[in-house]
């Protein structure tokens, strides 16, 4: 018999008001409260930790300090809009914020296989309460938003970077568009610019989609011609022999590698 | 201090208020709302009114780029207060706030919903 879908396990620990932890296969956990969800963390998504010091409102060491002080009873959040790092209002907001950031991407992983912990509570304690049926709702919406951004996953998982040139005259950006702009160095994927930002990783996955929607953002194999590189003069002081520095090329551009391997021959 | 529940509460004790929501609008959701039939479509509604006039204004303005205070707009019945509060993390959140056209007072809600926005916000 197949195991039961997420979707089932969460809905059944929803109807039994359980309170405790869901470890979601290696992906990342959903923490229930009296059958509510009130936190989830994902792998692939940056959690309250990491937006907070992304932030620059507390230390990596701080949130490790707060996170060690916090009681059994969870009281971690409590800690952190008592030290003054948020206020009460932030605090939920980022709860939210980072469970539904958290929840798109775990909860369509399609894992099935998934542990339920009695009792486990997660160390910021409960700030902001999901229906599980809510949740599931409001990660469709999110992924039919992303569709009607820009009905195409092909820059979803690949580096991008900015065309070099406007096809029209000017451009008008919102704030994460314009960081995102500046971040996208062909290396990193709508992923790592989240975490690199500190941001969720759904609103800069939507900004990509927008940015690519409007011609702006493309994977570098798209961007740059495929060239020779550049001859780099011997060094003239020291005896040994420089090495070689590698081409700067996308490296699946084959037609390339075979004439560099070609003029290499012939030397 | 209030959080974000406490802050709809206070935002539907303003004089002639009818109904209240915050909105995340980035992605466009209802985070909470109070006197709405469908509090998703008014979300969407509101984040699309929020960016046309960002991007209608920043075009406008001479510098090319705007940050809005808050936002006006009144129809045959009533006065929709928009009001964005920028957020550290992923922002802004917004509250929306809509009055009864004849029994309330624009500049006194206007003032209000400042104060419970800073409240919000205060540490």
């Amino acid at each position: 018999m197949a195991p039961p879908t997420l979707d089932a396990v969460l809905t059944g620990l929803a109807d039994d008001k359980a309170t405790g932890s869901l470890r979601v296969g290696k992906d990342g956990t959903v923490y229930l409260t009296r059958g509510r969800v009130s936190y989830v963390e994902c792998a692939a998504t940056p959690g309250v930790e990491e937006l907070l010091t992304a932030s620059g409102r507390i230390s990596a060491g701080g949130v490790r300090g707060v996170r060690q002080a916090s009681g059994p009873e969870a009281d971690g959040g409590d800690l952190l809009v008592r030290k003054g790092v948020v206020s009460r209002g932030e605090l939920e907001f980022c709860v939210l914020g980072a469970t539904l950031d958290a929840s798109f991407f775990l909860l369509r992983s399609g894992t099935s296989r998934s542990r339920f912990k009695e009792g486990d509570t997660h160390w910021l304690g409960p700030h902001w309460y999901f229906d599980v049926s809510g949740l599931f709702r409001e990660c469709d919406r999110r992924r039919a938003r992303l569709e009607r951004a820009w009905p195409s996953d092909e820059l979803d998982g690949r580096p991008v970077v900015p065309v070099g040139r406007l096809n029209g005259g000017h451009v008008l950006l919102t704030a994460p568009q314009w960081e995102l702009v500046l971040a996208a160095d062909a290396t990193a994927t709508a992923a790592d610019l989240a975490r690199r930002l500190g941001r969720p990783a759904y609103s800069t996955l939507l900004a990509v989609r927008e940015l690519a929607a409007a011609g702006l953002l493309a994977t570098q194999a798209e961007t740059t011609e495929p060239a020779l590189p550049k001859r780099t003069p011997a060094k003239s002081a020291g005896n040994a022999p420089s090495l070689p520095r590698p081409p700067e090329a996308d490296a699946t551009d084959v037609n390339l590698l075979i004439r560099l391997r070609d003029a290499l021959e012939a030397l | 201090m209030i959080g974000i529940e406490d802050c709809l509460s206070e935002v539907m004790s303003i004089p002639g208020a009818l109904d209240a929501i915050l909105v995340e609008p980035i992605s466009g959701m209802a985070i909470l709302a109070e006197g709405l039939p469908d509090s998703a479509r008014s979300a969407a509604g509101l984040t699309e009114t929020f960016r046309a006039a960002l991007e209608g204004i920043a075009l406008a303005s001479p510098e090319g780029t705007v940050r809005i205070g808050d936002m006006i707009i009144t129809t045959e019945t009533s006065h929709h207060l928009i009001r964005p509060i920028e957020m550290v993390f992923d922002g802004p959140l917004l509250i929306c706030l809509r009055l009864d056209l004849e029994r309330s007072n624009l500049a006194l809600a206007r003032r209000r919903l400042g104060t419970i926005a800073d409240q919000l916000m205060a540490k």
